[in-house]
């Protein structure tokens, strides 16, 4: 059980930001700043950092794939934009995995790189119009502040579990 | 630390490169429906996501109810107000419908269903796509359910878009919101003569549905309401879509374009029905497909 913790825990999140997360959206109900959820990037992200950075590129590709064919109507944009991002910031050397404040931002950037890299493919196949400043403003600075929110939050606690199953896993090995 | 890009890893890039154009140039190709493998996934998926989002949805209407019965009042003044009219409408529609169907009667045509006619299917939305790029939903009815592709789906308030991919168990509805070049469904206005044109996605600063291609010479007016045309062949007529709230003449001034309202609230959605129109497509000896038989 203690092995698919982390999958489990993924797959929550992924459904979570697709239904949960909609029905209670708060740019559905008026507000004007578009909040993007990008928990599960967040957690394989965590992961990469602290576990490895294979772990976690098996991860986003994986769930890269389930983004794409569920949500998207491109398939690849996704996995490949997560397996580029998670393998980027997956540094898992000592001065990230002590330092939690670093494994926020690592997370973070990983976010905005993703943004980004969707905005840039879907504009490029005619799938988004809208302008940079309108992106920049409306979408990536309160995603930004909405996921950092979120992991300033419950960063230590993730942190902690993936510690906890990372052990328990050299244990059972 | 090692390099950063190794050789090895320079060419594993490189064909993850590869890998995504091919992807792309696969999904962007026309009419494609969804491959076996992504059935299976979306079905699975969906199962769990319709355990989430059930309950979701029970929540969501308590909190609304609860808003609810603070209008409830005023609300019961006017409906009782409208209530005199309704008894004297519901004379006439019924006195009209029986007019209709002796004249139809007298010309044959009954047993041919009309351009009009529909079914109904209720579904669960049961997700939504998370990123706001793409305006899609996932509903919880499939192929098992006599669900096919391009199948109009509207709420009680009025049409909300088409069905984009059908999988056994689920399919995804593409609303009329969605920025893709290819949505795109004919209209027509509702007035003393027909106006017919496309609704073709929303407008970034407005937020209003874009209904384009209106032929310039056609008169309209702001109020006035848009409805399906079912000249596409798989729509039925007469489908709400929305009120114009402004019109003006294309970039090119060759066209008319106008803003229309949409009647349907498209973030607040729960329960959908997918519409089935009777009428067949084409006829069949004017249909292309069977030309080659004679």
């Amino acid at each position: 059980m203690i092995r698919y913790s982390i999958f489990l825990v993924l797959f929550l999140f992924f459904v979570l930001e697709g239904t949960v997360y909609q029905i209670f959206a708060p740019d559905l109900h008026g507000f004007s700043y578009t909040l993007i959820p990008r928990w599960v990037l967040l957690v394989i992200v965590f992961v990469g950092i602290l576990q490895g950075r294979g772990a976690a590129m098996l991860y986003a590709i994986g769930f890269g794939i389930l983004y794409d064919v569920i949500y998207s109507p491109l398939l690849g944009v996704y996995t490949f934009g997560m397996a580029v991002m998670v393998y980027l910031v997956s540094f898992s050397i000592p001065f990230f995995q002590k330092n939690l404040g670093m494994t926020i931002f690592m997370a973070l950037l990983a976010v905005v790189g993703l943004e980004y890299f969707v905005y840039g493919m879907y504009s490029l196949m005619g799938l988004a119009s809208q302008p940079h400043n309108m992106f920049f403003y409306m979408r990536l600075l309160p995603t930004f502040v909405f996921n950092g929110l979120i992991l300033v939050a419950t960063g230590f606690f993730i942190r902690k579990w993936i510690l906890y199953v990372v052990k328990r896993k050299q244990e059972l090995l | 630390m090692a390099p950063f890009f190794s050789n090895k890893r320079l060419i594993a890039l490189l064909v993850c490169i590869i890998v995504l154009v091919a992807l792309v140039g696969y999904s962007m190709s026309e009419r494609r429906s969804a491959s076996l493998p992504e059935q299976l996934l979306n079905d699975s998926v969906g199962w769990v996501q319709s355990a989430f989002s059930r309950p979701a949805h029970g929540v969501a209407g308590f909190f609304e109810s609860i808003n609810d019965m603070r209008t409830i009042y005023e609300e019961n003044k006017v409906l009782k107000s409208h209530l005199d009219d309704y008894a004297a409408l519901q004379v006439e529609l019924s006195e009209l419908r029986r007019h209709n169907e002796e004249l139809q009667g007298s010309l044959e045509l009954l047993d041919d269903p009309e351009i009009y006619d529909f079914s109904l299917r209720s579904a669960m939305m049961i997700s939504r796509s998370p990123d706001r790029w793409t305006e899609y939903i996932g509903i919880n009815k499939g192929a098992q359910h006599g669900i096919e592709e391009d199948m109009a789906v509207m709420t009680s308030k009025g049409l909300i878009g088409k069905v984009r991919s059908v999988s056994q168990l689920t399919s995804t509805v593409q609303l009329l919101s969605d920025q893709d070049r290819t949505n795109r469904i004919s209209a027509m206005v509702d007035g003393e003569e027909a106006v017919f044109g496309f609704i073709e996605g929303i407008s970034d600063e407005s937020g209003y549905l874009q209904f384009t291609k209106i032929d310039i010479d056609a008169e309209i007016e702001e109020g006035m309401t848009v409805v399906t045309s079912g000249l596409g062949g798989v729509f039925p007529r007469n489908l709400v879509i929305g009120e114009i709230v402004e019109y003006e003449s294309d970039e090119f001034g060759l066209t008319q374009q106008a803003y229309v309202k949409p009647s349907a609230d498209f973030n607040q959605l729960d329960y959908v029905m997918v519409v089935e129109r009777e009428a067949a497509s084409l006829e069949s000896d004017i249909d292309p497909e069977n030309e080659d038989n004679d």
